[in-house]
């Protein structure tokens, strides 16, 4: 009796862990496989709502892609308030690159300063309260500030992003690094394991499916943080394209901006959410 | 946590000293007058009174575009209405997401059907940048106290559907079966069983909502709100008045950072009975 | 060879106070011993096993094997856990491998180590499963074949059958078994196996050390003739040793036969 509730007990403390993961992935996986089916329902309801709605404000569907289509490579319309000559493309190539780039230096800062704290006490003690500190400012906030003190330019929505997602992966390094089960640790340790390799072989790899899930939120949110600094003022970007539409109304060339921002956000989460399934193709859950 | 709570008071200090060294150190102006790290002292005497700017009249300060003088009632009464809308907006918004995002996010796992209305156009709508999708709200509901609780409401509801859909995942099926076993209805197990073991991971989904929130509310506020406090940042933003960017954005932060503590204070005690402390 | 002097190690307890989980236990166990520590739970056996392997410092007092003191793990000693250590994201044969990849063991030797080991335990063909795809015997399969394969001549296992079925139980007792006999390597290996299981400990062991409330109260020599099977379980000595640890654990009050007729030491 004894043995049995103690193997519950075991197969549910491991399997809760794993489970968190799951929820993540099966939360997920039908968006991917099914999306074009929930892509179709949300069509249907915005050209049901295109019936009660005027079109100024809400276009038909079809008009909408059609406009991505035309402003795709040039847009003369867009031209003439000086930005997007090149369409559509060439300042989603801005934005998107803005966002790779800080999205890629700010999870290394975070991962790494994350996983030093969870393992150096000194290091966790001097960051911990900053972080904490700074998490708690909505990050929006330092906007302005940042437009301010270094210009409405490229350098600006880096340095915001960059913050952002360096401080989601701080916190993610570190509670998926405070969450491995001490006893590989210990078992590692007893096999003589020196503490390099400990990092090497353990916390790295042990943490590697929170990091992504960490990456993928960041990176979610990254499009959006973007979008709202080149609306705010940068001279580029799908965010600025919106801003000078936004000022004629145009509901539909808004519209068109959204829906491609939101068509390349989906697309390289999907990247994402395929390099996550190799690197932790080891997981239990998914089995 | 005592200990803990005092580091975290000298990093405090210790970052408000640095804006202050920083402010002796460079004295670049952003515009002529306009200091681009305004010190501690400018801030708590000029600046303050200064946004008396903000307040429209009433209450025996007469507001200062009718020759009013800036004074700090005037500034804490700006500080203070603006700060009502503000949080109004947060709210309200809040509030409706929640419970929206929540039973949509059951709606999920409560049926094949609401499965299948539900789930997928949820997905694809949640992926969508939502910081970008502020000036759609405002072409279709105005610049309105409507328009920006909508957003925030849109924004907390797209986090509470996920929160809630992967809580409900995470409720081991052993606590599920045994309801079962003992006859409760499906109304009855939601009530009795899911929503209370769903709680303690709803928490950190409600405290990111209230993150996210504060963001939310302060980009439409950016975008082209009459009042509250975003719309003070931004445009003194534009008149490169760092100082009360400053002042405003201080206070903001102390608003969100009050709502953490609050809640966190409020949930603890909803959650005793999660094992070792809970998430 | 193990000697275990003085040795005391209290505990802080989150709400204040001291526990103490072992006071002054004291013995020696000889190279190629079988020892089973037998007691209630929570009264200090896993303890006794987490300071000999060095996961835990004494608060007081001494462990020396093979003549050197113990100031942490060490590649002499190997651990067996209550609690799944296999690493999820290796696979099996990585698993087994990974204690001789840190001791520097060159690529096509361990790879053959870890080989002969994983058949040894019975799961050959499975070198490039995930331990997702294992059931939990056989995953303590490939943990025992870990620590034999690094070829510590102490092996250290804390109740690693306990959440296992009364079946997978047996045929483990039996790899196990096999592996500490198989004569290999020049010297025996010492194995120190933390048990609640009277019969296991009756099954398996040379010696049996009774620790109560942090101290060891008994200490008995069993001489049944191995292999041993179901029958030597009820042979007058096995069932005289089996009244006692049965009383220790307070499950029968002392018989005639006497808790204290062993006698501690050696």
């Amino acid at each position: 009796m004894a043995g049995a509730t103690s193997a519950t007990g075991f197969h549910s403390e491991a399997a809760n862990r794993w489970q968190l993961r799951a929820g993540l992935r099966r939360a997920v996986r039908p968006a991917e496989l099914l999306g074009v089916l929930g892509l179709a329902l949300v069509l249907g309801f915005w050209w049901l709502m295109t019936l009660v709605i005027s079109r100024t404000a809400l276009p038909l569907p079809q008009d909408v892609f059609a406009r991505i289509a035309d402003d795709f490579g040039g847009a003369p319309e867009l031209a003439l308030y000086g930005v997007g000559q090149n369409g559509l493309l060439s300042s989603m190539i801005y934005t998107g690159e803005n966002v790779l780039v800080s999205v890629a230096i700010g999870a290394t800062i975070g991962t790494v300063t994350g996983l030093a704290s969870a393992r150096f006490r000194l290091a966790r003690e001097i960051i911990d309260p900053i972080v904490l500190t700074a998490g708690t400012i909505p990050i929006l906030v330092a906007a302005p500030f940042f437009l301010i003190w270094f210009g409405v330019a490229r350098i600006s929505a880096l340095l915001l992003v960059i913050l952002y997602v360096s401080t989601i992966l701080y916190i993610f390094a570190q509670r998926a690094a405070d969450n491995l089960d001490p006893v590989y640790e210990d078992a590692a340790r007893t096999l003589g394991a020196t503490p390099r390799r400990v990092i090497r072989d353990l916390l790295v790899p042990g943490t590697v499916p929170e990091i992504l899930g960490g990456i993928r939120i960041a990176l979610g949110g990254a499009w959006g943080l973007e979008a709202i600094a080149e609306l705010l003022g940068l001279p580029d970007g799908i965010g600025k394209i919106i801003q000078v539409l936004s000022q004629q109304t145009d509901a539909e060339g808004i519209m068109a901006a959204i829906v491609f921002l939101g068509a390349v956000a989906v697309l390289f989460d999907a990247l994402t959410a395929v390099a996550f399934r190799w690197l932790t193709r080891w997981s239990a859950t998914w089995a | 946590m005592t200990k803990r709570r005092s580091v975290g008071i000298v990093v405090l200090v210790a970052m408000a000293g640095a804006w202050e060294l920083v402010s002796r150190i460079y004295t670049g102006e952003a515009a002529p007058g306009e200091p681009m790290v305004p010190g501690w002292e400018v801030v708590f005497t000029r600046t303050l009174r200064s946004l008396s700017d903000y307040w429209g009249g009433g209450l025996g300060v007469v507001a200062v575009s009718e020759g009013g003088k800036r004074t700090y009632e005037g500034a804490l009464l700006a500080i203070g209405a603006n700060s009502l809308d503000t949080i109004a907006r947060l709210f309200a918004g809040l509030g409706l997401g929640g419970v929206g995002g929540t039973l949509l996010g059951l709606a999920v796992s409560w049926s094949r059907w609401t499965r299948f209305l539900v789930q997928l156009p949820g997905h694809v709508v949640r992926t969508f940048p939502l910081l970008a999708m502020i000036p759609l709200f405002q072409l279709w509901f105005g610049i309105s106290f409507v328009g920006m609780m909508l957003f925030v409401a849109y924004g907390a509801g797209v986090i509470f559907f996920v929160g809630t859909i992967n809580a409900v995942k995470n409720v081991p099926p052993i606590f599920i079966d045994y309801a079962r076993v003992l006859g409760a209805s499906r109304l009855r197990l939601y009530r009795t069983v899911i929503l209370p073991a769903i709680f303690p991971e709803l928490r950190s989904t409600i405290l990111l909502s209230l993150g996210l929130g504060w963001t939310l509310v302060l980009g439409a506020e950016y975008l082209g709100a009459q009042t509250g406090l975003g719309q003070i940042i931004v445009y003194s933003e534009q008149f490169a008045y760092v100082d009360r960017m400053f002042l405003v954005a201080l206070v903001f932060v102390l608003y969100a950072s009050l709502s953490y503590a609050l809640f966190d204070r409020l949930s603890r005690r909803l959650v005793q009975w999660v094992p070792r402390g809970g998430p | 060879m193990i000697r275990i002097e003085n040795v005391t190690r209290t505990f802080r307890r989150a709400g204040g106070g001291t526990v103490h989980a072992l006071v002054d236990v004291s013995v020696e166990i000889s190279e190629g011993e079988f020892v089973c520590i037998v007691g209630p739970s929570g009264h200090g056996k896993t303890t006794l096993l987490q300071l000999v392997a060095g996961l835990l410092p004494p608060t007081s007092g001494k462990i020396v094997v093979d003549g050197v003191p113990v100031t942490g793990p060490g590649p002499d000693r190997g651990v067996v856990f209550q609690r799944d250590s296999v690493f999820p994201w290796m696979r099996v044969i990585d698993n087994v491998e990974y204690g001789l990849r840190c001791r520097g063991v060159p690529k096509e030797r361990r790879r053959a180590i870890s080989r002969s080991y994983l058949e040894a335990v019975g799961l050959d063909g499975l070198e490039r499963s995930w331990p997702r795809e294992l059931s939990g015997g056989m995953l303590k399969r490939v943990a025992v074949a870990t620590v034999f394969a690094t070829g510590a001549k102490v092996l250290l296992l804390d109740e690693p059958f306990g959440p296992l079925d009364y079946v997978t139980r047996h045929q483990l007792h039996d790899v196990l078994l096999n592996l500490w006999q198989a004569t290999e390597t020049e010297r025996a290996r010492t194995i120190l196996f933390v048990t609640h299981d009277v019969d296991e400990a009756l099954t398996l062991s040379d010696r049996i050390l009774v620790v109560k409330q942090g101290r060891l109260v008994d200490d008995m020599r069993s001489t049944l003739p191995r292999p041993r099977t179901t029958d030597s379980l009820v042979v007058p000595e096995a069932l005289r040793h089996k009244h006692v640890l049965l009383s220790h654990l307070g499950l029968e009050a002392p018989g005639p036969s006497g808790a204290v007729a062993t006698g501690a030491g050696a």
